[in-house]
């Protein structure tokens, strides 16, 4: 036993100067204790007690992490847990921004306002969540890899369980948390190797690279393996993707969206952090690289086709997004080293339309009960505003001009070209075939809806119901969003590269 | 004193055995349970690496994160199938199919 008490004193210097950084995970923390003092004494007086104090919390969070924006990289924060560069802060102050609108999607929702339980609870476990989310995207040490993805990972089972109104819903609820805690197993076993291999957690430190090269390729392989597991449930990417469909489909809209958006952020840094931790000519480095390489393409060729067949809507969405997380991987290969701006705009404008369609799909649920693209039918001409935004928002999922998705896809394309030219691997160009293909292929299951919305008639006359609901104010201006981003990128690119 | 590797080989055997009670599925329980047997392969693992890891003991710390967090989902993982109790009066995987494509 080393004697820890001579150098307690830097040791407490040492962890004192790091709290600075993370100033917005502590007003998070102090939110969270807040919130839950305030769901079980404030509600009773003022019901939007916890709303009020959720939202200011997430708000002065995200300002901080802006503030921050401008900052130096501070590394080694906590002992090597943690750090926080350019892209690590941007991927919190997005994260904010998904966050902040999933609590507006909740408090306007109608299945949640007539829930018996209310939903303060739901508050709480968002703002653990979002903790864990910040972390996730900083995380340089296996230990805050593990312990930021079950802090997401249990929070996210709860949302999904959380109304268990009907059968489908406890069953959606069932289905993660047994796949994702099976997926966490699996990756603490190739944790618990890479720690053996290494005697090292933190895995950009140069004792954990010179381990892992030290080691018998195929171990390192298995380990690396098993580790992929655990990232590929929080990202949904094929082999890993057999939850996605059914709890998309079972949990309620805001869930859904919640839950294709914010985990992805967090996801791809994560796994764009540990690529990019390790020198190119390593082994693991190679490894990984070939292993997102084909899952990328897979991913994407899987999502796309299966989505074709899917009438449901939320269940169709999933499949998409299953797709644009294969396009999520390819940018991640395509980014190199400081240059983050292409990666972090997808994720922006990808967050951004997702929000929007499960907005749309909510509102249009809750007006006239439709879950399914049959029942949309002659739809259209009756709710102009949703249905011209949500047309807007899938032209934009496909990727056509002038909306942002566009841009988005071009940026991607260029950077794997780019890439390709650099470094001759025939992968990128599969990569770049594959994800041109695909693109093509979502024109046939999004443009469905806009199919039956407005060219089909609907038998009988269409009920609608009145609604007193914000949500399409929101839905309509991430649409607005999208089209001005669409039309100047500058806006945000230009942040990203300064 | 024992050597490393009989560490590792009853670590892998629990590690199997876990596997196989999830990939059977008879009942949502016993998934659990095999979820707990595979973590706690993961674990023994760590304690084991950790002996030789004489500065940080980042091993044992992580086996100390490891067991909370498990416990956690294992607590959360309860409460869902119980409320997947209530309206399908079954936990067994193969009776709970409301949703597929």
């Amino acid at each position: 036993m080393p004697q820890l008490l001579p150098d307690i004193s830097t040791k407490l210097d040492h962890i004192l100067a790091g709290l600075p950084v993370l100033l917005p995970e502590m007003v998070l923390t102090v939110t969270f204790l807040v919130s839950i003092g305030t769901g079980l004494f404030v509600d009773r007086w003022w019901k939007q007690g916890t709303f009020a104090v959720t939202v200011a919390g997430i708000i002065l969070a995200g300002g901080y992490s802006i503030l921050q924006l401008s900052q130096p990289t501070a590394s080694d924060l906590l002992f090597g847990m943690l750090e926080a560069d350019a892209f690590g802060r941007y991927t919190r102050v997005l994260t904010a921004a998904v966050c902040l609108l999933f609590v507006l999607f909740v408090h306007a929702n109608q299945g949640f306002k007539a829930h018996p339980k209310k939903t303060a609870d739901l508050y709480s476990i968002l703002l653990a969540v979002h903790i864990g989310l910040n972390l996730m995207g900083m995380a340089t040490s296996w230990l805050m890899v593990f312990v930021s993805i079950e802090m997401v990972s249990i929070g996210s089972y709860l949302m999904v369980g959380y109304l268990a109104k009907e059968a489908r819903q406890t069953e959606a609820a069932m289905k993660y948390v047994l796949f994702g805690s099976v997926c966490s197993a699996v990756m603490l076993y190739g944790l618990s190797f890479l720690y053996g291999f290494t005697g090292n957690l933190d895995f950009t430190s140069a004792a954990h690279i010179q381990g892992l090269a030290a080691t018998a390729p195929l171990l390192t392989a298995m380990a690396l393996l098993f580790v992929f597991t655990g990232i590929g449930f929080k990202l949904s990417f094929v082999p890993f993707h057999f939850w996605t469909p059914d709890v998309y489909q079972g949990a309620p809209t805001p869930v859904t969206a919640f839950l294709s958006t914010a985990p992805k952020i967090a996801g791809v840094a994560l796994l764009a952090r540990i690529l990019y931790a390790w020198p190119v000519e390593s082994l693991a480095y190679q490894y990984l690289h070939t292993l997102i390489l084909v899952s990328a393409i897979v991913t994407m060729l899987l999502g796309n086709l299966a989505a074709l067949r899917q009438t449901y809507v939320k269940r169709m969405m999933a499949y998409s997004s299953i797709g644009h997380t294969g396009f999520l991987m390819m940018a991640v290969l395509a980014y190199s080293a400081g240059e983050y701006g292409v990666l972090l705009f997808y994720l922006s404008v990808y967050s951004l339309m997702n929000m929007g369609v499960f907005l749309f799909a909510d509102y249009i649920e809750s007006r006239t009960g439709a879950t399914d693209v049959s029942e949309y039918n002659g739809l259209g001409p009756a709710m102009p505003v949703a249905f011209v935004g949500f047309v807007l928002l899938l032209i934009s999922l496909t990727g056509i001009p002038p909306t942002s998705g566009f841009v988005a896809k071009l940026l991607v394309f260029t950077a794997v070209f780019g890439n390709w030219q650099l470094t001759g691997n025939p992968g990128m160009i599969i990569l770049l075939i594959v994800g041109a293909l695909t693109t093509v292929i979502s024109l046939f299951y999004y443009f469905k809806i806009p199919l039956n919305a407005f060219l089909r008639k609907q038998e009988g006359s269409v009920d609608i119901r009145p609604t007193q609901s914000y949500l399409v104010l929101i839905a309509t201006l991430t649409v607005l969003a999208v089209l001005l981003l669409g039309i100047f990128p500058d806006w945000l690119v230009g942040t990203f590269q300064k | 004193m024992i050597p490393l590797t009989h560490f590792l080989v009853v670590g892998a055997c629990l590690f199997a055995i876990g596997l196989y009670a999830v990939l059977a599925r008879r009942n949502a329980i016993l998934v659990l349970v095999g979820i707990e047997l595979m973590i706690n392969a993961a674990i023994l693992n760590l304690v084991a690496f950790g002996r030789y890891d004489k500065t940080m003991y980042g091993g044992q710390v992580f086996a100390l994160f490891a067991i909370v967090l498990a416990a956690a989902a294992v607590a959360v993982a309860l409460a869902i199938i119980l409320n997947v109790y209530k309206f399908y009066r079954s936990v067994n995987p193969e009776d709970i199919k409301n949703l597929k494509d």
